[in-house]
């Protein structure tokens, strides 16, 4: 996590003249503030998630103490929470990314699906004529460019034809997974399998390398990109005029910047973040398309990048938290025999005291 | 091109109606919240909720029309939790309204569970006398349930109170230009309130068609995106009732060309068709697109165009 927090002491730096003044809470006291405003937030959460299982007769003594054994309980627990996050992650920054030039990518679930089944349909391509890392680099390129791809479409139809991109990119999630059914249901379905309707797994060479128990290099990927995505926000010039065109497009483009290239470069490299995010989830935990590969994480990361607000740092750390209150779903399930969507509640509620009650910032 | 015969359509046009229904109440609704300036892609929450206060208030009571009832009642609760944060609150809408899907998806789960599989009473399609006997016309439009038939009521119906009516002018104008409300002594913001709790309660009912009227079962997340495509309809029939209900059947039509379509024994991979809907919407927004986004209420675009970083 020290990666993580010197990205945000960079982007409190000075380099970024004036818009520094607007990111706000560069001094200590305030991020103190920050956190313990969290953690009030989070406590009300809780409390007001045990109103709602009183309701279902579970005890909610009793399911906290079970979620957070199960949470945070073993080093397998605690390496699950990295697991999840990964995607997650990927799938924030590809919000985080056009959401500071003004935009609103609520479509990383089909850029995460389209990565995974580009990543897939790379491995199946190449077969065995390529070695196993080299097929892998390619996969991890294919997936890249297909979320891009995703992303971009949705942009460039707001470029051209003026549609909302937080409608079209709900939209395209659909088509994403209905085109993933459509290929494990049939051309791509293991013949060799089951009957089951899943692809064949990754051979073992073009699977991520495992750091410990489950956990696999992709958080090294997800934390490298929050890390690098920081530094481009606060270090170079595309950043920088991203958040002008965010801050008011119609001077950005009176002052002769290409507002169309920088939305639409913003979407694509968000795009490719979850395409990279797809690909974490499906060469370093899943190994084959099935129906439930991706399961929601784009829209989990949508709210990190929020509850982070759009910046890397904080968008690691709320990706983790999500990561951990979906974990302590599965606990729910199994120790309180409620369903595992339960923690929506828990996870809503949470946001929504941050949102709704965090303090007023100076630039929103 | 045997396959291309008068049934398919009559099958085809009845399931888009059938079909498009759920969509057609949460586009209606969707409209006047977009009306009055706050776009909520909570629809699809209050959806969720709808269907299932409907399924369990019809299966508990055995009276499909309190499930109705108690299907409004849940989706503008759910809505009310939008206007709350996005009203009172000032929280970006679009963030918001989905933090509120995911509260109804949850809470629809968590409560859900015993109604999967349960029974119910439910809505079975009743022919209307004589109109029914019109050819083609007749099966298509006359033979369904009464939930549908409400709706051919409530989209007349609501383009008068929009267009029409007193309370239409304050709502379009706290979209339009909420300071004139200010200087002429109304205030905006219960206009606001009423405008997206009508929208929740119309969702509601929409969910309540899914549920105990096409479906005729429960199941968790059983909207499908339905809510979202409801927003979609919304922003290219420009908030528009009768083009709101053209858009919701154009998405049950296409809908309904893939078991249609099966029903004839043709072998169909179902899950290329079942992106059709979606990408039909999307075309369809490609294509009106420019033209509509110059009739977006201004307190709209705000929405849509910005969103505040930092």
């Amino acid at each position: 996590m020290t990666a993580a927090v010197t990205v945000d002491l960079g982007n409190a730096s000075p380099t970024q003249g004036p818009t520094a003044v607007a990111e706000g809470s560069s001094k200590l006291s305030d991020r103190v503030f920050g956190i313990l405003w969290m953690y009030c937030a989070l406590n009300a959460a809780f409390g007001i998630f045990a109103i709602v299982i009183l309701f279902k007769g579970v005890n909610p003594v009793t399911a906290y103490k079970d979620m957070a054994s199960s949470t945070f309980g073993s080093w397998d627990s605690i390496g699950d929470i990295l697991v999840r996050a990964t995607p997650i992650i990927l799938a924030a920054l590809a919000v985080s990314v056009p959401a500071r030039a003004g935009m609103i990518n609520v479509g990383g679930e089909g850029q995460l699906l389209m990565g995974g089944v580009a990543g897939m349909g790379v491995s199946l391509a190449v077969g065995d004529r390529l070695p196993g890392p080299l097929t892998l680099v390619l996969m991890v390129l294919g997936a890249a460019l297909a979320g891009a791809a995703w992303a971009g479409l949705a942009a460039l139809l707001r470029q051209l034809v003026g549609i909302s991109e937080s409608v079209t990119t709900l939209l395209l999630n659909y088509i994403a997974l209905d085109l993933m059914f459509f290929l494990i249901f049939d051309r791509w379905k293991d013949r060799d399998g089951s009957g089951q309707p899943v692809t064949r797994a990754l051979p073992s060479s073009e699977r991520l390398p495992i750091i410990f128990g489950r956990v696999h290099a992709g958080i090294l990927i997800a934390v490298g990109a929050a890390l690098v995505i920081g530094l481009i926000f606060s270090l170079t010039s595309w950043g920088f005029r991203l958040r002008v065109v965010g801050g008011n497009a119609e001077a950005a483009r009176r002052s002769g910047l290409k507002v169309g290239v920088l939305l639409v470069s913003a979407m694509g490299v968000g795009g490719a973040l979850a395409g990279i995010g797809g690909l974490t989830q499906l060469a370093g935990s899943e190994f084959k398309l099935r129906s439930g590969f991706i399961a929601g994480y784009g829209y989990i990361g949508f709210l990190a990048s929020w509850l982070g607000r759009h910046r890397p740092a904080y968008v690691v750390l709320s990706a983790l938290l999500l990561s951990a209150i979906v974990i302590g779903g599965d606990s729910l399930q199994l120790d309180s025999k409620l369903p595992a969507a339960s923690v929506n509640i828990l996870m809503a509620v949470t946001l929504l005291m941050v949102f709704g009650f965090g303090r007023r910032r100076a630039a929103a | 091109m045997s396959l291309l015969s008068v049934s398919l359509f009559r099958e085809i046009f009845t399931g888009g109606i059938r079909g498009g229904t759920s969509i057609e109440y949460a586009a209606l609704g969707e409209s006047v919240s977009e009306r009055a300036g706050v776009v909520n892609l909570g629809t699809e929450g209050s959806m969720l909720c709808g269907a299932l206060a409907a399924f369990a208030i019809a299966s508990k009571t055995g009276h499909p029309w309190l499930g109705v009832l108690a299907a409004a009642i849940a989706g503008g609760m759910l809505a009310t939790v939008h206007a709350f944060f996005v009203l009172t609150r000032r929280t970006n809408q679009l963030a918001t309204g989905l933090v509120v899907l995911f509260l109804g998806l949850g809470l629809t789960s968590m409560f859900g569970v015993a109604y999967v599989q349960a029974p119910a009473p439910t809505f079975d399609v009743v022919s209307v006398p004589l109109l029914s006997r019109i050819p083609f016309i007749g099966a298509v439009v006359f033979k369904q349930d009464p939930l549908v038939y409400l709706s051919y009521v409530l989209v007349p119906l609501s383009w008068w109170m929009i267009f029409r009516s007193r309370a239409g002018v304050l709502l379009r104008a706290a979209g339009e230009r909420s300071e004139v409300l200010t200087t002429h002594g109304h205030r905006v913001k219960p206009i606001q309130y009423a405008a997206v709790v009508i929208g929740g309660m119309f969702s509601g009912v929409g969910g309540a068609h899914l549920s105990i009227a096409y479906t005729k079962s429960w199941s968790e997340n059983m909207t499908q995106g339905r809510g979202f495509v409801a927003v979609a309809v919304v922003m290219f029939a420009a908030r528009q009732p009768f083009k709101v209900a053209a858009g919701a059947y154009l998405f049950g039509a296409a809908l309904a060309v893939s078991p249609a379509l099966q029903s004839r024994g043709q072998s169909i991979n179902q899950f290329a068709f079942d992106a059709i809907p979606y990408v039909v919407t999307i075309l369809v927004l490609v294509v009106l697109g420019r033209r509509r986004a110059a009739q977006t209420p201004e307190g709209l675009s705000k929405v849509f165009e910005a969103s505040t970083v930092g």
